[in-house]
């Protein structure tokens, strides 16, 4: 870290103004002397005087009014313009605010040197077409059925199936469809509420086990 | 509209947009622009584009139908549509999703939206249009910054690139979303979620856009955003899968209300509309849905038009109550299936 107004290191000693970083010396310097009171000072004079207060507000805009009164000669923009917004009003700005800019940046990005391409020159980037993960993730008609077999029970392609089934029972000679049809049938028209097949099936088979 | 078709990995990525922006040297950026220099802009810009197939519209000549387009198709925001004496303006392509904005934060913002994560493409056809304004025009730029923008956090390469999630299952997960944070942070992105001027929040609609623009290359970027998309939608899949594995009947449960409210509501506010179509999301791969004619397209047409829509964000209708009829109406017809084309 860096005093804001000197530009020296800053060691464990230092204040922050406005979210501005001043070394003790610099702070000194802007009478900001109570920000470095030892304890010893404040056992001798555990509150401040009310006088001190208006001093110690004055020093804060002061700081605010240095950062208002640097503009940028183009097009006006100050400083706390820029600090306040993250926006500059001309190319000039990036001149005549170099080094607050660049810390601005350092703080939001982390690096202050353009490695991207130059104007006019297409980066020719070749990126490989992103693979498609949702369908990859997708559950399959397997697994669907294993998390939801109730669910699976009602699948389109088995309703079509069941449907058919039971409007072939329907129309059919029962006497003549094997014994495992009859009770499937039974059992899908009863799922199906037509109970009034399921009971025709249930009387056919019935029956032929009374004839046995 | 370019978000009706069909997109890879759109069941959790409603769209990805690159922006990139560039400025013309000798004008100060648009902030602090005259009229006359705004107006100096746009003959620039209009010869510029003279060959590049664009078609120039000034903002302040727009009529309704048309700037309700514009807003729909997530071109540009409502104050700036409707603010007066702006003189901003778009050049608008043949190409659904690709244009420019003329004046807005910098001169030229040119914006390139794909459904689902087509990025290169989405990358490729901003990048064709930067490079051809940038061999026509004298663009700011230097060595040490790159390409000059109004906005710090865009100098360098000038590009932004945003992508529009939908994330119930993350959300809904405990701790999930802060694990995304701080993947995306990892990668220099940041995870927004997605609230409006007036407070509304989108439930489980998320932005991921980019961090850095400076130290790194455009192909850096991009390689980053397909990495970090590719962890996201593996993330979430995974969370939607847990919870239908736990939770089946609840998912059932509330797939289907939702699905019944949406379908014959007549009066929905925004947020609830929002909340029911997560549901939707959360519950499509899994739930049984042969009681409800729902599909992947309708569900995120309804998450759009829902989140986008001009007569809701404009004052033609003033009272909420008509604003929550006409939408519910809307949804309906969606949901019916006919507005699908």
């Amino acid at each position: 870290m860096r005093c804001s107004k000197c530009g020296a290191q800053i060691g464990n000693s230092y204040a922050r103004v406005n979210g501005v970083l001043l070394c003790e010396n610099c702070a000194r310097d802007l009478k900001l002397d109570d920000m470095f009171r030892r304890t010893s000072s404040i056992l001798d004079q555990a509150f401040p005087s009310l006088g001190e207060l208006p001093g110690v507000f004055s020093l804060g805009s002061d700081l605010d009014f240095a950062n208002a009164k640097i503009r940028c000669p183009r097009c006006g923009t100050s400083l706390r313009d820029i600090e306040t917004s993250g926006e500059l009003g001309c190319i000039e700005c990036y001149n005549t605010f170099n080094e607050s800019i660049l810390k601005n940046i350092l703080k939001r990005q982390g690096s202050s040197e353009y490695m991207g391409r130059k104007p006019g020159a297409s980066a020719d980037i070749k990126l490989e077409a992103e693979p498609d993960v949702s369908s990859e993730e997708k559950p399959s008609k397997a697994a669907k059925e294993t998390l939801a077999p109730e669910a699976s029970e009602a699948k389109p392609e088995a309703k079509k199936e069941e449907k058919d089934l039971l409007e072939k029972l329907k129309k059919a000679d029962l006497g003549t469809v094997p014994d495992d049809t009859l009770e499937e049938g039974m059992k899908q028209a009863a799922a199906a509420e037509d109970y009034e097949l399921a009971v025709k099936l249930r009387d056919e088979l019935k029956s032929r086990k009374g004839d046995n | 509209m370019w978000y009706e078709n069909e997109g890879k990995n759109k069941e959790t990525v409603l769209s990805t947009k690159v922006i990139i922006n560039r400025n013309i040297k000798g004008l100060p950026f648009p902030p602090k622009m005259s009229d006359a220099d705004r107006e100096n802009v746009f003959g620039m810009v209009r010869q510029a584009a003279g060959t590049l197939g664009l078609n120039f519209v000034r903002t302040d000549e727009l009529d309704d139908t048309a700037k309700a387009d514009l807003f729909n198709q997530f071109y540009s925001g409502y104050s700036f549509l409707n603010a007066k004496d702006s003189k901003t303006g778009f050049l608008l392509s043949k190409t659904e999703g690709l244009g420019v904005i003329i004046n807005s934060t910098d001169h030229i913002s040119i914006v390139s939206m794909v459904p689902g994560t087509d990025i290169a493409t989405a990358y490729k056809r901003a990048d064709d249009l930067a490079v051809k304004f940038e061999q026509t025009m004298d663009i700011a730029y230097t060595d040490k910054f790159g390409f000059l923008t109004s906005q710090i956090k865009s100098v360098g390469t000038g590009m932004q690139i945003l992508m529009t999630l939908a994330l119930p299952g993350i959300e809904k997960t405990e701790g999930a979303v802060q694990v995304l944070s701080r993947r995306a942070e990892k990668y220099d992105w940041q995870l927004i979620p997605m609230t409006h001027s007036d407070g509304l929040r989108e439930s489980g609609i998320y932005v991921l856009a980019n961090l850095a623009t400076l130290g790194v290359t455009e192909e850096e970027i991009l390689e980053g955003a397909q990495k970090i998309q590719t962890d996201i939608i593996k993330l979430e899949n995974t969370c939607r899968k847990n919870i239908w594995t736990k939770k089946k009947i609840l998912i059932e449960d509330q797939y289907y209300r939702a699905y019944a409210t949406l379908r014959y509501c007549r009066r929905i506010e925004v947020a609830e509309a929002l909340t029911l179509v997560n549901w939707l999301r959360l519950g499509q791969d899994y739930v049984d849905t042969s009681d409800a004619d729902v599909n992947w397209n309708r569900i995120n047409k309804l998450t759009q038009r829902v989140r986008r829509n001009y007569q809701d964000a404009g004052s033609k209708i003033t009272r909420p109550k008509d604003k929550s009829t006409v939408r519910a109406k809307m949804i309906r017809d969606i949901m019916k299936g006919g507005q699908e084309s």
